[in-house]
């Protein structure tokens, strides 16, 4: 789906992105993390094709990135940006959501369609218009105006900044449903190691435009080290289990380590009874 | 790297310069280019700001001016001159349209008039801090601060706004909306272009307002501010710089 072939990025001499390789694959979850101007929204960019490398390539669905128009590759990747603002513009949401599938060749019809379906499960007035919505119900307006034109990969630029609690389970729960589903890659850029963990199987973590690691996102939450590296730190639940000396995975979400702390405490209490 | 309206660090003496006097040498070269009638004078003042400007280290914004300048003067000079009438005609055009001697002076001359009127406001601001240009507006001159801020802040806005289009661009670009189709394709871009920006400028100035007067925007007066900007003998060279221009400009 995504392959990077060791792509480099540089203004005037300064490298964004340093030789960076990496592959992701059809329907995989990736959360991107890393220090404010590690070059996370740059990778985004480069994937994208906003900007295009000045060494290595890009290859989305076996075509290099550097051949196709955005507007070419926007028919396969759609891109959340952090400020919906710059995305919305239409009078209403349902205006906001079929703009532009006339320019894909999509049918009339197909397109009327695509757009039930997105207000489907978007649950908000489709004839209100978007501006006025609240950030977390605007956000979600323009993941579905992306969403419409059914992509095979999302790229979302922190899509929970600046949401309450409820709003950002809302659009999290929305992008796990889309990749679950319906098969979308997602490549997402979070600061929220929580948010990491529990929708995101694996991470990918920047530091000076490198990539310093790639794993699973349960086990990187334990090297310590390379959290620090990266100016990250890791999720409560993984930091509790790792005071407790649990072993990685043994207790890494509430779930699991309320079973541990009830065992533990049972155990505990049979012992005391046997002495 | 600084932006074109953008202040750039430097050590000259126009950098030293007292405020009034740098913004009173670009108006002068401004003025003095409308004023004169003769075509060498402005071609004079035009090579002034570029030699200026070079001198200055500002190459690049001197550059950047006559290619974003230029190309509109070059427009100007393209659409109006089959209009001019007047003079000896050297090229007749279909439609009773004609190329003149005159028409080409004045078209040339017009074209040199915005470029000189131009490069002098772009240098100024690259030599001089906006705060120190606002600063001295209130105390010297006595404008009202919140003309001056907006004078200043209208300035400053421009970069950002520069900023904000492109991001607003890339956007939608990554929507899928292509930037090089058809006319029809281009007045369907305009909502999508402009609304974001039109929003963005909004919350922008709000925000903006909100902030200065809740930091007591309105206390400010002529006599508040710590700095003091006193004329000196280093001003002197560029003050009678003024007074010359401005008199052959009258008398050309």
């Amino acid at each position: 789906m995504i392959l990077l072939e060791n792509v480099s990025y540089a203004i005037e001499s300064r490298e964004l992105i340093s030789g960076a390789s990496l592959r992701i694959g059809q329907g995989e979850f990736a959360a991107l993390a890393g220090e404010n101007g590690a070059g996370k929204s740059t990778l985004l960019k480069l994937i994208m094709g906003l900007i295009k490398p000045t060494r290595g390539d890009i290859l989305i669905q076996g075509a290099s990135t550097r051949d196709r128009k955005v507007s070419a590759l926007a028919r396969t990747v759609g891109y959340l940006f952090q400020n919906p603002d710059r995305q919305l513009f239409g009078a209403t949401i349902r205006q906001e959501l079929s703009f532009g599938l006339d320019f894909l060749g999509v049918s009339k019809s197909d397109a009327e369609s695509r757009v039930e379906e997105t207000l489907g499960w978007l649950k908000l007035d489709p004839d209100r218009a978007p501006l006025s919505l609240s950030r977390g119900e605007r956000q979600r307006v323009a993941l579905a105006s992306l969403f419409v034109r059914r992509p095979s990969l999302l790229l979302l630029d922190e899509p929970t900044t600046g949401l309450d609690y409820r709003e950002c389970m809302q659009m999290m729960n929305t992008v796990a449903r889309l990749n679950r589903e319906d098969g979308v890659t997602v490549l997402m850029i979070t600061h929220d190691m929580e948010i990491a963990l529990d929708f995101a199987p694996r991470m990918l973590t920047l530091s000076g435009g490198r990539i310093i690691a790639d794993g699973s996102t349960r086990e990187l939450m334990r090297d310590e080290a390379m959290l620090k590296r990266a100016s990250l730190i890791p999720a409560q639940m993984v930091a509790l289990a790792r005071r407790l000396g649990l072993a990685p995975g043994e207790a890494d979400d509430a779930d699991s380590l309320a079973e541990w702390v009830a065992s533990s405490v049972k155990g505990g209490a049979q012992r005391a009874g046997h002495t | 790297m600084p932006g074109i309206l953008e202040y750039q660090s430097g050590d000259t003496f126009l950098h030293r310069a007292h405020p009034l006097v740098k913004l009173l040498l670009a108006a002068v070269i401004c003025v003095g280019g409308f004023l004169t009638q003769s075509l060498w004078v402005n071609l004079a003042l035009l090579a002034l700001s570029i030699v200026g400007g070079f001198a200055l280290g500002m190459g690049r914004k001197v550059k950047a001016s006559l290619k974003g300048a230029g190309s509109l003067c070059l427009f100007l000079f393209v659409v109006q001159l089959p209009f001019v009438r007047m003079g000896r005609t050297l090229l007749p055009l279909p439609f009773g349209l004609r190329i003149t001697d005159l028409g080409l002076r004045y078209c040339a001359q017009l074209g040199m008039r915005l470029l000189g009127a131009t490069l002098p406001l772009v240098l100024m601001l690259g030599v001089t801090r906006l705060s120190d240009l606002t600063n001295t507006l209130v105390a010297q001159l006595g404008i009202p601060y919140r003309y001056a801020f907006v004078i200043t802040t209208a300035i400053r806005f421009i970069p950002v706004l520069f900023v904000e289009m492109r991001d607003v661009i890339e956007a939608q670009t990554a929507r899928g909306v292509e930037l090089d189709g058809s006319f029809k394709q281009k007045i369907r871009l305009i909502p999508p272009l402009c609304v974001p920006l039109l929003v963005s400028c909004v919350q922008r100035m709000e925000n903006n307002a909100l902030a200065a007067e809740l930091r007591g925007f309105y206390l400010r007066k002529r006599g508040s501010g710590y700095r003091r900007y006193p004329l000196s003998a280093a001003d002197a060279p560029a003050l009678a710089a003024c007074a010359l221009i401005l008199i052959i400009a009258i008398i050309t």
